[in-house]
């Protein structure tokens, strides 16, 4: 008695364990197909009665998603009793997919989203949304207006399939007053990765006890720059032209290029001129802030941000390419607006749809440009003339646009396509960490990440069909 | 808290014939009177646990959903999975550095406090303060201290001529940074429960020794710490199983990271389920069978190993 009683005590104490991973996998069956339906028309909202609602999930926070709110009641103002957008932080990019996934199952998706770009591969195949062609389409909506290397980027087989919204490319960031105290020229950055090593290590400075006070370089752990790099040296990501001209089958980030990139990381951090934040990349973030790395890599979309927080000078130049012979561009990141089709009315859609329009107008990319630092999907926007005066006065957002025009849309330029990408860029990750603590060559540890995330693709490939 | 495993059974007595005649009756009561907690038993432990073994079986499609049957293969996989072994591996690590330095420490703070010094009550309260603290608030306040730049340690180590140390950031101390972390929480908790045990031991107990001669850690050998034996042992085993379930800390410090030196069974679990939307809800529920496993037999081998040294006043 006495036995089974202590058996059922531990084996509740133990059960407890479990509720936690059950409690959220909920159990739908059917995933929903049949998606991808036409686009319905103007009428649709025409005929709805009352205000039709758009759930709308984001991912933006601090000041990007003060922006983002501005817009959205801005249209709500506009669309008074007619749409409403109801627009909610869902966190992280990853964390909205892994909570998009789980609506699909409940059959309960908001009628928009913003999914990141590595997600677009699995949005495709999820078959959940309506693409915004379909919508240009029915309405005879000129799409030419978007910026070709960004529409190139969310298009599959010639047709857009969502609409871009906050697209960003990554920028080498300076901190001028560092390169000025140490007798260096903010306008001469360096150009390629060896420059970049060669200044951090002039930049670097210790205290009179040999403690670092400044980090020539620092940069969060973050796979997203590895990509870039690839990109700029025109080496692919993964296989059949980065899925590009038809599904990836593996990841090809282990190649020479991909080596050499990880190792210089790491050899920066083995020698003390690059800080080692982490993966988190608000503590890279904050370090640059602070004023502790002089040179580091982000987004366009937080400049905005560091010009409001920094007490020096922010600098922008052009992100590093891996040498002076690279012909390649950094890939257009940033993220995409979706519309949500199985499970909702037409007006429901088509007010998305109107959202999408909206907040893609020259007139909003430009507000949304210069409130953030993401470049306007929208061509016209760098002609409005808030936009203009802005970036006369700021020059260090025109580096991100003349970035982007620099680059050839190729499929090095494209990124990779591939359903499991976050998974992928988490082995680089954890690559970068192998070969900074010196357990593995950065080779080595590059194929070991390939081998690691090949079942993750297999079984996706074999999962869609 | 997990309801404490206390082993108080009743001791067996002969019933008498008539007190056999009632048995019935009262066995019908008891089962009446169990019913609703075994119905709540049933709902949210008897069903996650079959529905995590009906998810450990199947392959998932795009969303996560159950898809395929696949037997025992997330099974097989783990055990093929050097990747796993590490997770293991740290898992048994960080449990170690969690639980011997958690009540052994507590242990010794509670004797210390046994000394009648001024301000004993204060103390008493400080050292149980952490319980108050939630898991996401005490570990923000750590990673303020660990930040590499800015945090007070390598201040300190600094001031020493020492440092800096990536406490969270290099591989051969991020787990260990956890545990510290995991240690400050649980001692106010540990504190609270044994200072409670420290209470209840009969004072005439206490003053015969005293009387005997003993004193300081003569006392605490032979009185105190033995009369504290079921609350060192209920303390070893809540927190040897809250350690091997612990999740916030290292998913605020670290995310398992660097280099996967802090991904402990549990984080393993939530990264395949959740993170990097990978939704592998079939490969996750396997890990979780494993750490029900786990937990289960680490509590088997307290108790069939441990609970014999302990005496029960």
């Amino acid at each position: 008695m006495k036995k089974s009683a202590r058996a059922l005590a531990a084996l509740l104490v133990a059960g407890l364990s479990l509720t936690a991973v059950t409690a959220c996998s909920s159990s739908g069956s059917d995933s929903g197909s049949g998606a991808a339906d036409g686009a319905p028309g103007a009428q649709a909202l025409d005929q709805a009665s009352g205000v039709t609602t758009v759930e709308f999930w984001h991912s933006m926070t601090g000041k990007n998603a003060d922006v983002l709110n501005g817009l959205v009641s801005q249209f709500n103002a506009a669309h008074q009793g007619k749409i409403e957008v109801k627009a909610q932080f869902q966190g992280k990019y990853d964390e909205l997919v892994t909570k998009y996934k789980a609506a699909v199952q409940q059959k309960g998706t908001p009628a928009l989203v913003q999914v990141y770009d590595i997600g677009t591969r699995f949005m495709i195949d999820s078959q959940q949304t309506v693409p915004a062609q379909a919508f240009a389409d029915k309405d005879g909506y000129s799409l030419d207006d978007l910026d070709a290397n960004i529409r190139n980027y969310y298009s599959a087989g010639g047709k857009l399939v969502s609409m871009p919204f906050n697209s960003s490319m990554p920028l080498l960031y300076l901190n001028d007053d560092a390169f000025k105290e140490a007798g260096l020229d903010p306008a001469q950055a360096p150009k390629d990765l060896a420059g970049l090593g060669e200044l951090a290590k002039k930049l670097t400075k210790k205290d009179a006890d040999g403690k670092t006070v400044r980090y020539g370089f620092g940069a969060a752990i973050y796979g997203w720059f590895v990509e870039q790099l690839l990109a700029e040296s025109g080496t692919m990501y993964c296989d059949n032209d980065n899925g590009r001209t038809s599904k990836a089958g593996k990841v090809v980030f282990d190649s020479d290029k991909g080596a050499e990139i990880v190792q210089w990381w790491a050899d920066l951090v083995k020698g003390g001129y690059a800080a080692n934040t982490g993966r988190n990349t608000d503590d890279a973030q904050a370090a640059f802030k602070a004023g502790t790395v002089a040179m580091h890599l982000e987004s366009t979309g937080v400049l905005r941000g560091y010009k409001e927080a920094a007490k020096f000078e922010v600098g922008t130049a052009a992100f590093p390419k891996t040498s002076a012979a690279d012909q390649g561009g950094p890939v257009i990141g940033g993220a995409s607006l979706w519309i949500s089709g199985p499970g909702h009315s037409d007006a429901e859609k088509r007010a998305a749809w109107e959202f999408e329009k909206f907040v893609t107008s020259p007139e909003q990319q430009a507000a949304w440009h210069t409130g953030t630092g993401y470049f306007p999907v929208n061509k016209k926007s760098l002609d409005d003339p808030k936009d203009k005066e802005w970036v006369a006065k700021y020059p260090q957002f025109q580096t991100a646009i003349d970035q982007l025009k620099a680059t050839k849309p190729t499929p090095a330029t494209a990124g990779c396509l591939l359903g499991v990408m976050p998974q992928a860029r988490k082995g680089v990750e954890t690559a970068i960490e192998q070969t900074i603590a010196g357990t593995k060559p950065a080779k080595q540890a590059l194929a070991d990440a390939a081998k690691e995330i090949q079942p993750a693709i297999e079984s996706y490939n074999s999962s869609v069909g | 808290m997990p309801t404490a495993p206390h082993a108080a059974a009743p001791r067996g007595r002969t019933p008498s014939p008539r007190q056999r005649g009632r048995r019935w009756g009262e066995h019908g009561l008891a089962w009446a009177f169990l019913l609703p907690s075994l119905v709540v038993f049933a709902l949210f432990i008897g069903y996650p646990l079959g529905r995590t073994l009906y998810l450990s079986a199947h392959a998932n499609d795009l969303f996560g959903a159950p898809s395929k049957y696949v037997g025992l293969k997330h099974y097989t996989d783990l055990l093929s999975s050097a990747d796993f072994a590490d997770t293991l591996l740290t898992t048994a690590l960080f449990t170690l550095l969690t639980v011997v330095p958690g009540v052994l420490g507590a242990l010794v703070l509670v004797l210390l406090l046994e000394n009648r010094i001024r301000g004993v009550r204060l103390l008493r309260s400080a050292f149980a303060l952490p319980f108050a603290f939630s898991v996401a608030s005490a570990s923000v306040v750590f990673a303020v201290f660990y930040n590499p730049a800015s945090g007070v340690l390598n201040g300190l180590l600094s001031q020493v001529g020492l440092g800096p140390i990536g406490w969270l950031t290099d591989s051969r101390y991020a787990l260990v940074s956890v545990a510290a972390t995991t240690v400050w929480m649980n001692l106010g908790y540990n504190v609270l429960v044994l200072s409670a045990g420290i209470g209840s031991i009969p004072t005439e107990i206490v003053e015969a020794a005293r009387l005997d001669g003993a004193s300081g850690l003569r006392l605490a050998r032979s009185i105190t710490v033995p009369m504290l034996g079921p609350n060192l042992f209920f303390l070893t085993v809540v927190s040897t199983v809250h350690s091997l379930q612990s999740f916030g800390q290292i998913h605020i410090l670290t995310k398992g990271g660097p280099d996967s030196s802090t991904k402990t069974l549990v984080y393993s679990v939530y990264e395949k389920a959740f993170a990097y939307g990978s939704s592998d809800f079939g490969r996750a529920s396997a890990q979780a069978v494993v750490l029900l496993l786990v937990v289960l037999a680490c509590t088997a081998v307290q108790f069939g190993v441990l609970e014999r040294k302990v005496h029960y006043a």
